[in-house]
């Protein structure tokens, strides 16, 4: 009996221990709004140091919120805040709230077709769009055609920023149709003269982005690099980086650079906005 | 603004790797997906004016494929790709979860009993070592809209029949951005302490206090539930039972008492540390021949949690869970009521018995700490105690419980625990012994 007990322990231990030192590598996983960005970043940084490996990979914020909860990535990626329901799952796991990285800022961009002539929307007005009770171009000032809505997945962080902050946490209409992926957003509003979407501001080629205005007396704005710091833009928000813990050994040289100045510089140079 | 051209934007695969390893694990819808997507990208590169341009040429020469057939091809494939999404939009509506826990128990001793099952305890025949599946779990919510919400839950692991565990219809409130009020009816686990709301499939021990199998076995009941989320901190829950729960022996039968328990819980979650009251208001029948007994059972309870987290460590929590009540009681059932026999087959009190001392009050507690070593391992130990009757000596339970467990992945964890138990069992006039029932557990657990 004693034996089978010591052996069935020591099984255990010798397993988990296995697992446990097997070498590993940073895995990135999150936002699809930030995987380009995570990208360059693990490439500039891999040429800088080589044997560091990082895997970056997309699936959305809700996606590597999930990946960080269940352990199966180190850094997750988000471009929408963790909910208090998220924080208090990793904390049932790992008995923390979380680590919150800002590593990047972006200005949620409002895109419509080349051909569309509308200029600015006041947020109410985009609120309006997406929860379906304005259909026609006509009642916000463009031309007598209907609105055809394009928008993310639900495990997406641009989706859930933007319902928290467009829509003030209310359902989209369900004439949205969801794409995979801002590309996907950016591709079909690129050819849809009625279409309108939304996206990182580095996705915003081929189409055309529309200024916006917190409400209908405040000025037009669009999503620039000032606009964005300064707060003017209505919906300039801050890129993440969530840890378990607080990040350490090589996990935290990749951090730090990723905070210096030369990533910093890098976030700018993919089309999104430094922190400072 | 500098940024990638959107060809290269839309060439980038969404969930691709910039270095993906081999392990990277990939869901099979996603994979197909991938496979549209990629096959998407590939003709938007051959439909780009430039390479389009050489098909073109290719083309007039060959009499090939022109940009034209190209174009109605990806068109064609677009259309298809948008049915696929609509399909797939209605099937995510659908949401699968559940657990396997997977055991082994070893006794202290060759011809001691093993607790298999159930709560509270039930206790097998002498039998020292025993595999078994303790929970074999899944989940089934729809998400029909965003105003309702389904859910049924089985459980096939104690015995060899699929039991109902969880059923129950949601509506959510239509007036808050984050529908922060809830009703709910149906079969659900009931709104009563920390133990209780935590899954079985989180837990860092195989089982919860000796105190919550006693009074809350099972865990759930049919009722109405009404939860509501009045700030980020700040939720109430309050519900009406049938009261029995769902081991009682009545279940699912009518509510034996014809009237409704009443349990409510009020919970502060600040992060660091959360703390909570819950209180619990019944009535419970003791079936005799002859007029039932009905007698009062009523239960408070507070539970607080505090977090810390280890530079080198990681994270680290103490919780304490206290538990006092008045209900029936196991031990004064037995001491008070005559068995039926096979010659007198009536259920009566013992003469000289008040029906209302089948109730007592009771009290039990535990304190558990838990810390995190890396992300891999964690290490636990509790103390917990359950006196079914506060004023009789020799009924109280007593455990020393340590764990460790080990995550071999993101889904499955092992789980190695000891608990030294601490009971008296009568040894002869006025004396008392600690049976030999102390337990290993080694547990597999696998969530999906």
């Amino acid at each position: 009996m004693k034996r089978t007990i010591l052996l069935s322990l020591l099984a255990t231990t010798a397993l988990a221990a296995a697992t446990a030192c097997a070498a590993r590598p940073i895995t990135v996983k999150g936002s699809d709004t930030m995987v380009i960005l995570g990208q360059r970043w693990a490439e500039k940084y891999m040429n800088a140091n080589p044997g560091q490996v990082i895997m970056v990979t997309g699936g959305g914020s809700g996606t590597g919120i999930a990946a960080l909860i269940n352990g199966t990535t180190e850094i997750c990626q988000a471009s929408r805040a963790m909910k208090q329901d998220e924080k208090l799952k990793l904390r049932d796991r790992y008995q923390t709230m979380g680590v919150e990285i800002p590593v990047a800022k972006d200005g949620l961009t409002v895109y419509v077709h080349s051909s569309n002539e509308l200029k600015e929307l006041t947020v109410v007005q985009l609120r309006d769009i997406y929860r379906g009770t304005t259909t026609n171009w006509k009642q916000v000032g463009g031309k007598d055609a209907t609105i055809i809505l394009y928008g993310r997945e639900n495990s997406s962080g641009t989706y859930g920023y933007f319902k928290e902050h467009v829509l003030g946490g209310r359902d989209f209409s369900a004439r949205v149709q969801t794409l995979p992926g801002t590309a996907a957003v950016v591709n079909a509003v690129s050819k849809d003269p009625n279409g309108i979407g939304f996206g990182g501001a580095a996705y915003a080629k081929g189409v055309r982005d529309v200024a916006m205005k917190k409400d209908a007396t405040s000025a037009a704005v669009l999503p620039t690099a000032a606009a964005v710091h300064d707060g003017s833009y209505p919906l300039a928000r801050h890129l993440y980086f969530y840890l378990r813990k607080q990040p350490a050994g090589d996990t935290k040289k990749f951090v730090d650079w990723i905070l210096s100045a030369d990533g910093q510089k890098l976030a700018s140079d993919v089309g999104y906005f430094p922190l400072k | 603004m500098p940024g990638p051209s959107p060809r290269t934007a839309a060439l980038i695969p969404r969930r691709n790797a910039a270095t993906a390893g081999p392990g990277t694990a990939i869901h099979e819808e996603e994979a197909l997906k991938h496979r549209l997507l990629a096959v998407t990208a590939t003709l938007l590169w051959f439909a780009h004016p430039g390479a389009s341009h050489a098909q073109e040429g290719a083309a007039s020469d060959t009499g090939a494929v022109t940009r034209q057939e190209l174009n109605g091809l990806l068109e064609g494939l677009n259309e298809q790709l948008q049915v696929l999404q609509a399909d797939t939009d209605k099937l995510k509506k659908f949401k699968f979860s559940g657990y396997v826990q997977a055991r082994t128990e070893f006794s202290e001793a060759s011809n001691d009993s093993v607790k298999v099952s159930g709560s509270p305890a039930v206790i097998s025949s002498p039998n020292a070592t025993r595999f078994f599946i303790r929970r074999a779990r899944l989940k089934m919510t729809y998400d029909s809209s965003p105003l309702s919400q389904a859910v049924v839950y089985f459980d096939g692991g104690a015995d060899r029949t699929l039991r109902l565990l969880e059923a129950y219809v949601t509506l959510l409130d239509p007036w808050t951005p984050n529908h922060d009020h809830q009703l709910t009816l149906g079969q659900f686990n009931v709104p009563f302490g920390w133990e209780i709301e935590r899954s079985s499939s989180v837990r860092e021990l195989p089982e919860r206090s000796r105190a919550e199998n006693v009074q809350f076995s099972g865990e759930r009941d049919r009722g109405a539930k009404l939860e509501s989320q009045w700030t980020p901190k700040l939720k109430t829950t309050l519900a009406v039972l049938n009261g029995g729960g769902v081991n009682s022996t009545d279940f699912p039968a009518t509510d034996p008492t014809r009237g409704k328990d009443v349990t409510g819980r009020v919970r502060w979650s600040q992060g660091a540390w959360d703390a909570a009251v819950s209180g619990y208001r019944g009535r419970q029948v003791t079936a005799l021949t002859g007029p039932d007994v009905l007698t009062d059972k009523t239960r408070l309870g507070v539970d607080a949690q505090g977090f810390w987290t280890l530079p080198s460590a990681g994270g680290g929590s103490i919780r304490g869970e206290f538990y006092s009540g008045h209900e029936v009681n196991a031990n004064a059932l037995r001491d008070s009521i005559a068995a039926p026999t096979s010659t007198n087959p009536n259920r009566l009190l013992k003469s000289g018995v008040n029906g209302q001392h089948l109730a007592t009050d009771m009290l039990g507690w535990y304190v558990m700490a838990v810390q995190n070593l890396g992300d891999r391992f964690q290490a636990v130990v509790r103390y917990d105690t359950y006196d079914p009757n506060v004023d009789v000596d020799h009924d109280q339970f007593e455990r020393l419980g340590f764990g460790l467990n080990a995550f071999y992945d993101g889904f499955t964890r092992i789980t190695v625990s000891y608990d030294a138990i601490t009971t008296d069992a009568p040894a002869g006039p006025g004396r008392f012994t600690d049976p030999h029932d102390n337990l290993w557990t080694i547990q597999l657990q696998h969530k999906f």
